[in-house]
């Protein structure tokens, strides 16, 4: 079946939209699912069941919330800020919109990672070489750290002080040398 | 053009038939997605974005030292050489939506292909002929450690590489064997096996597309689970599933062949003279019957026809490639025509043989 919107691509998302008069399903293509305005929530609309949309992705083993729950607002979940896409649409539609998603998904992820990757949600693979070496830089400092925290117990003041440069060294090095990598 | 010249210029290197065990392990293809930091993905970003991500990506292959990349940007193409690039397995049927603003890289023996701006903005895929993963590993592992070089990925401590679909989340990879597996089907020993591999955290599915029919008994066992393995532990698990589908097929063939070897030999014989002498071949039945003349080469009931031509068989059945090779737009029915036609001209030894023997030389 092709996408109700464009009329190209295959549909591969289908929405249940609840409305007096019933049930309608609305077939459309990932790309005109993610681009659609028709799912934020508007109070005018009756809104879908959050059920519908999470048995579609999830399998339908989601508790089940209440019918107060799913009007609230909040049902939509935190949203994009890159992007604009909700944690609700984002499970109907089932992708990402970029990689800022993670961060504002992130306490919801492990779940559903667990779900689809046979109990996994902790990357165990390969690690860029880049980073790599910032969690380098980032494990040497926290030792430095320890090591001053004893020198200031012990009243060894000024070793406490030359370690005190050299993390801070370091830490330029995170911030200048490290082309705006995300590690924090 | 004449159809070796044609075949010639059509063949990649991944459909020769070489390999370890490549008498039932067809291919093996690894796949790994990369996105850009900062940019949003495919299914999100706006043309120029678009744009600007193929241009990156493509400065920073086409300046590598491992040259020889070909750069093709999808839309510049006529549709009939995109079906091609599709046929052979170059590129994926996304990356041809035109909204994409997709291009692919290519390597000049076709084994390694860079898409841009698929679903995710880089897939490094390798295909090796035969079974060779941790070759075909090496091979994408290189470009991706050469291109995060140059490039800024999206990357996570918690979730690894970030990728538009949570199922390639982690590890980003996804490596598959594609297998022929014709006396597990059968027996219907397959049916068992399906469940239980999945239990494990892979996958097998039919050759062509989606469907419940494994078109030509072929299939591709590929890793479900992107998180929580390395890409080593990933592969040895893959590596072992493969090793035991194929002692279970070459069981089963042992099998049929000690019990019902009259039958067998009947039918492998008549799909040969099906795929040799038809005027009219529909798909499925060519894939049929290139399947058994396949099993019929492996278990030496057949002599005489080399490997590397049903390899090409199986790719130049496709409608994409006919079409290519007939020059011009075909009906479905001119297309089972035509395909026959292929498939005579291809065999040709063995009508040779019939005349030399008819001559008495
Ligand atoms: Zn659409
Ligand atoms: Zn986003």
């Amino acid at each position: 079946m092709l996408c109700e919107i464009c009329n190209e691509r295959p549909a591969s998302v289908i929405f249940t939209q609840e409305t007096m008069q019933g049930s309608t399903e609305r077939h459309m293509c990932e790309r005109c699912a993610f681009q659609s305005k028709m799912f934020h929530f508007d109070p005018n609309q009756e809104p879908l069941s959050i059920q519908q949309f999470l048995s579609n992705w999830l399998g339908g083993s989601e508790p089940f919330q209440s019918q107060q729950q799913a009007k609230e607002p909040l049902a939509e979940g935190p949203e994009c800020p890159e992007c604009g896409l909700t944690f609700r649409k984002f499970l109907d539609i089932g992708k990402f919109g970029c990689s800022t998603c993670y961060d504002t998904f992130r306490e919801r992820l492990p779940r559903l990672f667990g779900k689809l990757h046979n109990g996994h949600s902790t990357h165990a693979g390969k690690i860029p070489v880049s980073f790599n070496e910032l969690f380098a830089v980032k494990k040497r400092i926290e030792e430095i750290r320890l090591k001053m925290q004893e020198a200031i117990e012990e009243e060894r003041f000024e070793e406490a002080a030359s370690l005190r440069d050299e993390a801070n060294e370091l830490k330029r090095l995170l911030t200048d040398g490290g082309g705006g990598a995300n590690v924090n | 053009m004449s159809i070796d010249n044609f075949m010639k210029n059509s063949v990649t290197g991944w459909m020769s038939s070489h390999g370890e065990h490549s008498d039932i392990v067809m291919s093996t293809r690894i796949r790994l997605a990369r996105n850009l930091r900062g940019r949003r993905f495919p299914i999100a970003f706006s043309p120029e974005e678009a744009k600007d991500v193929d241009q990156l990506i493509t400065e920073a292959l086409l300046n590598s030292e491992e040259n020889g990349y070909s750069y093709m940007k999808v839309s510049a193409l006529p549709l009939l050489e995109r079906q091609v690039l599709v046929e052979k397995h170059l590129i994926s049927p996304q990356l041809t939506d035109p909204e994409r603003h997709g291009a692919v890289l290519l390597s000049e023996d076709e084994t390694l292909s860079i898409m841009v701006n698929e679903e995710d903005h880089i897939r490094i895929q390798c295909i090796y002929p035969g079974f060779q993963l941790d070759g075909a590993y090496e091979k994408a592992d290189r470009v991706d450690d050469y291109l995060e070089k140059k490039l800024p990925y999206a990357f996570d401590e918690q979730f690894g590489y970030l990728t538009s679909c949570p199922s390639n989340t982690g590890t980003g990879m996804r490596a598959s064997v594609m297998m022929h597996l014709p006396t597990l089907t059968m027996t219907k020993q397959i049916n068992r096996i399906i469940p239980a591999i999945s239990r494990l955290g892979f996958v097998v599915r039919g050759s062509y597309g989606e469907g419940s029919e494994a078109l030509g008994n072929i299939y591709q066992v590929s890793n479900q689970t992107t998180l929580g393995k390395t890409e080593k532990e990933i592969l040895s698990e893959l590596k072992n599933i493969t090793l035991r589908l194929i002692a279970h097929e070459r069981r089963s063939r042992e099998l049929l062949m000690s019990k019902s070897r009259l039958a067998l030999e009947n039918r492998l014989f008549r799909s040969l003279g099906t795929i040799a002498y038809a005027r009219l071949l529909p798909s499925e039945e060519a894939a049929r019957c290139l399947s058994d003349v396949r099993l019929g080469i492996d278990m030496d009931i057949i002599q005489d026809i080399d490997m590397t031509i049903l390899n090409e068989l199986m790719v130049f059945m496709q409608p994409g490639f006919l079409q290519q090779y007939a020059g011009t737009e075909l009906t479905a029915e001119e297309r089972d025509i035509f395909r026959a036609k292929l498939f005579r001209e291809r065999l040709e030894v063995g009508d040779k043989r019939l005349k030399e023997e008819e001559t008495g030389e």
